[in-house]
């Protein structure tokens, strides 16, 4: 009877060698693996056709799907290798670790991680022996020195003394007791060469004789469980990489697969190639005479540097030299796109169970043919609804699509046409890898949506969208991107197109509990860019482009007196006169409109206004430009012109100082500004001007039903907060007295 | 370390302002040298980097070279194999000072050198001739006159072309033959030369600048690219403003002004706040100005400010001394960069409170 203890560095190509070697060596009757005890059934899948890495092993509390373990697995893993060694000789194989069952009663952590204790000691040793690949410092000290089992003593050596002096964690104790009453188990068993694929920080813990068996039971005994499923799902190279928050991550996926299919000296020539092949894909010139540069240099910086061979650093530093393109191949060859598939008997992913429950807790079913469903927001069934539709279509799984005009319009009610097409479901699964929960997994899609937009439409969609489906945490991402975005944007015209939507979730309060401080801010900051920016971003536009920019003008006002913005006050009048100077003899529209809004603002006075648009108006103005600052000024707004005299006067003099060729040069523009203007409004401008008098009251006739106008009243002093008058006070009064009251 | 140049010269070569820390590594080093090189490559990048010298001296090698060691150890490797180096980089990256001290760590010798210049000939990269002697003898070896790549050929030493890019793409062109063949041909003599080991070649180049020139891809085939990037950290961009602005300041017999460590700073982090278009505590993004904003630009803002300091103030670096140069070297195109600038005054600059007096400077600049 022998326990052949390989400790292996996990994710390692170089480790996955020399456990096959091994197996090769010692032919074992049974193999024992780090692995949670209650996914054992999971790991007769390994090896199997249907199971094509990079996986997962999701280990999850049944009723609880957002507390989950996920253990990925790609070829290069040496378990991986070791389990799909025995599967094909059909020998059994056993998981040792503590089983998940514990693990999660113990823990209140959300999400856990398969090995969480020392994330990579053999990235600890190297960096001590001063090498930032731990792979090829594994390479070079274990592989080039050993073969086979030899290696793995020297392994047990020195993770001995790497552990020496460092204390045991609890949790971690009991994880190592339960391996070795597995391998106790096993060997009573009477397996006569017994396998034992850990985590090489575990091996000095796994000799037996140092650990009483009695302790070991003692510390098992009576420990908590709760029920755990667990399922096979898709991964990819790009989540086994550290920086997508996997503990015992690798850095470069792609490289260990590339160093596992091709152990050989022609190794780096080949990655070379590879790398030339994507550059050339990508435009780039890479020749086989740089291929030859390439490989040289990799060996001489390897010799250069004291290394048997080059690894990692080296190619990389000799390919960016020679071919340049260096982001490209770090992000498709030396971390890669891999993905992997699990076949369709596989359990189902807790995403789907969750989804489940969503769909319970909110009364939708899901069903194939198409419906149109009417979805009132006050109702708190309702609310959850429109949740949960806002979260799929956030998670890409449109289930529902909003109708025309309706879905987004912030109205209480939303109207959705939904239908549940078989395919959802498979998207479903390809999402599951977002999260666990349809929250969770529809947030982190949508912070990734938000980091990959380019556009700042396309950001605050997402954090419309955010707001929505009340997914809290993709909020405070979406704004700080937009922050981002916005101060990177060269065009103010874009910035001032976000300002209204931003300004109304702020405005209504749609921000629910979120950073409300933070959008604010945002908002400050784009404001005080649209200040700094709006004077030249108004230089030089053609027509089109003023159209645009005076919409923006007032969307901007608009916007800021929402908010009652400090701006309001002093900063974006300021910028706004320098328009109505400075331009008047470029661009009439925009300084039209600008001195519109500071006489709507009342910032300039009658007095001001009025010298400002006759000094446009006046002869010495070009006829067209002054048309134009009549669009600009007028555009929408006859009543203007009927309440207030003076204006009319100046534009009636000016008119009829006209001569008559400029007078035809102009009255197409003043027929689109005056065409635009309600019929009844054009009526009663001609009637001031033949010397009518009109009624100040319009709209209303003599004999008002006093009772029935308070009522109306009362609603308005709802809407606008204003305390409520007794209603027999209101009798006394013609509604009208009340409103001048009011004034 | 200045015992071998007389101390007249304004500016001595590397190789003779180092020739103490020279001499040191070629005596301890050991390991093995290129043919036609004083060093091995270990050495050399030794040489750059700084550190002990090894071997029974116990000199310390002064750094030539702030950054990252791997940039330099891709050079020298790349020079030991027989490729070109060719060093790009925003002015102001150390592209020359690095090319200076690779050649005379290598081939003891940093003096052939070619400057590119839109006015450059092939003439001045192959070979020209002695026009009085050429009437009287007819073409033969001593009418000719060599250039720098002519000598380093025959002599095996390192080369360095600066500003390759200024050149005009024929120009430049004619590098081809001499990078691949490793042969000058001389078809008036019916002749050839060819290199002796130890001969090769490093080129500078910035790709940011206006008026340069591309690289056809027969010569871009020839070099290895290093990218030498702007200096990593604060402490180290201001450590180097500090060291070259006292060097300048002493070339230039600029008297001693005090305190110049704040401003020193101030210009450093806005100079990289405006180049990454963020700021330091990375929660505000910025918008990126057209210009450089390189660690060069910082120097001569810096001497700018002590000169203006020295002569016309009172003698001490102020906010004010340096607001203008910042000002004139931020706002280089005058409408993208206004705003860009104006956007960072009012958002950053205007926040800090210990900026109050730079913040007023910058707008008293700007009305």
């Amino acid at each position: 009877m022998t326990v052949h203890l390989l400790g292996i560095r996990h994710h390692g190509p170089g480790s996955a060698r020399s456990v096959v070697r091994a197996l090769d060596a010692i032919d074992p009757d049974i193999l024992l693996v780090e692995a949670p005890a209650d996914v054992q059934s999971s790991l007769t899948w390994v090896g199997r056709p249907g199971l094509v890495p990079p996986v997962a092993l999701l280990g999850y509390v049944a009723n609880e799907p957002g507390r989950a373990i996920f253990a990925p697995f790609a070829s290069f893993s040496p378990e991986w290798q070791a389990i799909a060694w025995v599967n094909e000789r059909d020998r059994p194989v056993v998981a040792i670790d503590l089983p998940m069952a514990v693990t999660f009663a113990e823990q209140g952590t959300d999400e856990l991680l398969a090995d969480t204790a020392p994330p990579d000691p053999l990235r600890a040793l190297a960096v001590a022996a001063g090498d930032s690949d731990p792979e090829r410092w594994w390479e070079d000290v274990i592989e080039h020195r050993g073969d086979g089992s030899p290696a793995f003593a020297a392994v047990a050596e020195a993770m001995a003394a790497a552990r020496d002096g460092t204390i045991t964690s609890a949790g971690e104790e009991r994880r190592e007791a339960h391996m070795r009453r597995a391998i106790r188990r096993a060997v009573k068993d009477g397996h006569q060469s017994v396998a034992v694929v850990c985590g090489a920080w575990h091996v000095p813990a796994l000799e037996l004789d140092a650990h009483p068996a009695a302790v070991d039971t003692a510390t098992l005994r009576g420990l908590p469980r709760v029920k755990v499923a667990s399922a096979w799902v898709p991964w990819t190279h790009r989540r086994l990489t550290t920086s997508s928050g996997y503990g015992a991550g690798v850095d470069s996926p792609g490289w260990y697969r590339h160093v596992f299919d091709h152990p050989g000296s022609d190794g780096v020539a080949r990655f070379l190639v590879d790398a030339a092949h994507l550059l050339r894909a990508h435009g780039q010139s890479a020749s086989p005479d740089h291929l030859i540069a390439g490989t040289r240099l990799a060996d001489a910086l390897a010799t250069m540097r004291g290394r048997p061979r080059p690894g990692l650093v080296e190619v990389l530093d000799a390919a960016d030299a020679v071919m340049g393109g260096l982001d490209l191949v770090r992000a498709e060859l030396v971390v890669g796109d891999a993905l992997g598939q699990v076949s369709d008997s596989a359990p189902q992913v807790p995403l789907a169970r969750d989804l489940a429950k969503a769909q319970k807790s909110a009364r939708l079913t899901p069903v194939a043919t198409p419906k149109t469903l009417e979805v009132d927001l006050r109702t708190p069934t309702g609310l959850r609804k429109s949740h949960l539709l806002h979260r799929l279509l956030a998670l890409g799984v449109p289930w529902g699509a909003p109708e025309e005009g309706r879905g987004s319009s912030g109205t209480f009610r939303e109207t959705w046409r939904v239908a549940w097409e078989p395919e959802l479901s498979v998207r479903l699964v390809e999402r599951s890898g977002y999260g666990s929960t349809v929250e969770s997994a529809a947030t982190a899609r949508l912070i990734e949506r938000v980091d990959a937009a380019t556009g700042l439409a396309d950001i605050v969609g997402a954090l419309e969208l955010a707001l929505f489906a009340d997914l809290r945490n993709a909020v405070t991402p979406s704004v700080r991107r937009l922050a981002d975005r916005a101060a990177t944007d060269p065009d103010t015209g874009r910035l001032m197109d976000v300002v209204v939507p931003l300004a109304n979730a702020l405005r209504y309060g749609d921000v629910r509990g979120t950073d409300d401080g933070a959008l604010r801010d945002v908002f400050d900051g784009i404001v005080v860019r649209i200040l700094a920016g709006l004077v030249p971003a108004c230089f030089a536009l053609d027509d089109d482009a003023a159209a645009r920019m005076v919409e923006r003008l007032t969307a901007t006002q608009t916007a800021l007196a929402v908010l009652d913005h400090d701006a309001r006050r002093v900063a974006f009048p300021a910028v706004l006169a320098q328009l109505a100077d400075r331009h008047s003899m470029r661009n009439g529209l925009i300084s039209g409109r600008a001195t519109r809004l500071l006489h709507d603002a009342g910032r300039w006075d009658a007095t001001r206004v009025e010298h400002r648009l006759s000094h446009a108006l006046s002869p010495g103005t070009p006829p067209d430009v002054g048309a134009a600052f009549v669009e600009g000024f007028l555009a929408g707004s006859g009543t203007v012109l009927v309440h207030d005299t003076d204006l009319l006067g100046v534009v009636d003099r000016w008119l009829s100082s006209l001569r008559p060729q400029a007078f035809e040069s102009v009255v197409a523009l003043l027929r689109r500004t005056f065409g635009a203007f309600e019929p009844a409004e054009r009526r009663q401008i001609m009637l001031l001007l033949l010397g009518g008098e009109i009624s100040r009251v319009s709209g209303f006739g003599r004999d008002v039903d006093a009772v029935r106008a308070a009522a109306a009243l009362e609603a308005v002093r709802h809407l606008l907060g204003i305390p409520l008058v007794d209603v027999e006070d209101g009798a006394d009064h013609s509604p009208f007295e009340w409103a001048e009251a009011e004034r | 370390m200045s015992e071998a140049a007389p101390p007249t010269i304004l500016r001595p070569h590397a190789e003779q302002e180092y020739a103490g820390e020279l001499a040191a590594l070629a005596a301890a080093d050991d390991r093995p040298r290129p043919p036609g090189w004083k060093l091995s490559p270990w050495a050399v990048v030794r040489y750059l980097m700084g550190g002990p010298t090894g071997g029974s001296s116990d000199m310390v090698i002064t750094p030539k070279y702030v950054g990252s060691q791997r940039l330099i150890e891709i050079a020298t490797a790349t020079l030991a194999t027989d490729r070109a180096v060719l060093l790009l980089g925003v002015p102001g990256t150390a592209k020359t000072w690095v090319g200076e001290h690779l050649a005379a760590a290598i081939s003891g010798d940093s003096t052939l050198l070619i400057q590119g210049t839109a006015g450059t000939t092939e003439e001045t990269l192959r070979y020209g001739w002695n026009y009085a002697r050429l009437l009287a003898e007819g073409p033969n070896e001593a009418a000719l006159v060599p250039s720098p790549i002519h000598r380093g050929m025959s002599r095996g030493a390192i080369v360095r072309v600066e500003e390759l890019t200024r050149m005009p793409p024929e120009v430049q062109d004619a590098l081809v033959t001499v990078l691949s063949e490793k042969v000058l041909p001389i078809p008036e003599l019916d002749t050839e030369l060819s290199a002796v080991r130890g001969f090769n070649l490093i080129a500078t180049a910035n790709d940011r600048d206006r008026g340069v020139n591309d690289i056809s891809s027969a010569l871009r085939r020839r070099f290895n690219t290093v990218v030498l990037p702007l200096p990593a950290t604060v402490e180290d961009e201001i450590a180097i403003v500090s060291q070259r602005v006292g060097e300048l300041g002493q070339a230039l017999a600029l008297p001693e002004v005090p305190s110049a460590a704040d401003e020193i700073r101030r210009v450093v982090t806005i100079f990289r706040e405006l180049r990454s278009g963020t700021t330091v505590d990375e929660r505000t993004a910025l918008k990126v100005p057209s210009g450089t904003l390189s660690t060069a630009e910082a120097i001569s803002v810096i001497t700018n400010g002590t000169a203006l300091a020295a002569h016309f103030g009172d003698g001490t670096l102020t906010a004010s001394d340096v607001a203008a140069g910042i000002v004139g070297a931020v706002v280089s195109d005058p409408i993208h960069d206004a705003v860009a600038w104006r956007e960072y005054l009012e958002s950053v600059v205007r926040e800090r409170s210990d900026w109050g007096e730079f913040y007023e400077a910058c707008r008293a600049l700007d009305s």
